[in-house]
């Protein structure tokens, strides 16, 4: 299946194409796009102005991804405080790994092109969700 | 939605106009506000626009700068106030005015000198150098 997204991956971009790949569609392919109006036909956007997956409702993409596909287990919601936090930093989650990721992503836009910076996000996100899990299970922070 | 936009340090220009400077984050950030107006049954139209002079562009920065001053100053008076406090009294200070320092960085396009003050009274607070003195 394809994918659109808006062109300059930021976080919520990042993170939603992460969750598109392991959880929706392995044979993800994306395209990027500098307005709404170039997303190609049958091409599915998110994270894009006039998309369905997008933002809602004070939810990010990532959140309203979630949402739509019936996503329930409880450590993708947990990074989607995380997500969320480091979008829209409007304090709505307690996310003291938000302001990081949030540098860290913005970092990439500025060095390196979509494509790449969805290659070195998908394993940060992995980690951020393997952290998690563990975190989750054990109660605590894991060593 | 007011409270986001002042979030976001929007500088009100008249009834329902407000601008923020364009950047590809701050455009972002207004498209999604928009789209929120419409969702809920509103009008919101998001232009990209220049000030007629060099004069009101100056003008405009510097109102949305005096804004955040003033939030910078109160972060200046709540170091100020804690620094007789006790270790963790002060401890706890810095920490809630770092992150409402975070907060108001959020909001500030047109850093004013009273930035850096407020962030060297935070550091003073925490390291606790006007009481070892």
């Amino acid at each position: 299946m394809r994918w659109a997204t808006r062109a300059g991956c930021h976080v919520d971009r990042a993170a939603c194409a992460w969750l598109i790949r392991r959880f929706i569609d392995a044979a993800a392919e994306f395209v990027f796009v500098d307005d709404p109006d170039e997303v190609p036909d049958g091409v599915t956007p998110f994270d894009i102005r006039g998309a369905d997956l997008s933002h809602h409702g004070g939810d990010c993409s990532f959140e309203t991804m979630l949402h739509r596909y019936s996503l329930d287990d409880p450590v993708l919601w947990d990074l989607a405080r995380i997500v969320h936090e480091a979008d829209l930093a409007d304090d709505r989650f307690d996310a003291p790994e938000a302001p990081g990721l949030d540098v860290v992503c913005r970092g990439l836009t500025m060095v390196r092109g979509d494509d790449d910076v969805l290659a070195i996000t998908g394993p940060i996100f992995d980690s951020l969700y393997e952290y998690r899990r563990r975190a989750l299970l054990l109660g605590k922070d894991p060593a | 939605m007011w409270r986001k936009l002042r979030r976001l340090g929007t500088a009100q220009l008249g009834d329902g106009l407000v601008a923020l400077p364009n950047d590809a984050r701050t455009k972002e950030q207004l498209e999604w506000i928009a789209d929120e107006v419409l969702e809920a049954g509103g009008e919101a139209t998001l232009w990209v626009a220049r000030a007629g002079s060099v004069g009101q562009e100056r003008g405009l920065a510097a109102a949305m700068a005096d804004a955040v001053a003033a939030e910078y100053r109160a972060v200046i008076e709540g170091a100020d106030a804690a620094v007789g406090e006790s270790d963790s009294a002060r401890r706890r200070m810095a920490a809630r005015l770092r992150r409402e320092l975070h907060r108001i960085a959020q909001r500030d396009h047109f850093p004013p000198p009273d930035r850096e003050q407020a962030h060297r009274a935070v550091e003073r607070l925490a390291a606790g150098v006007e009481t070892s003195r």
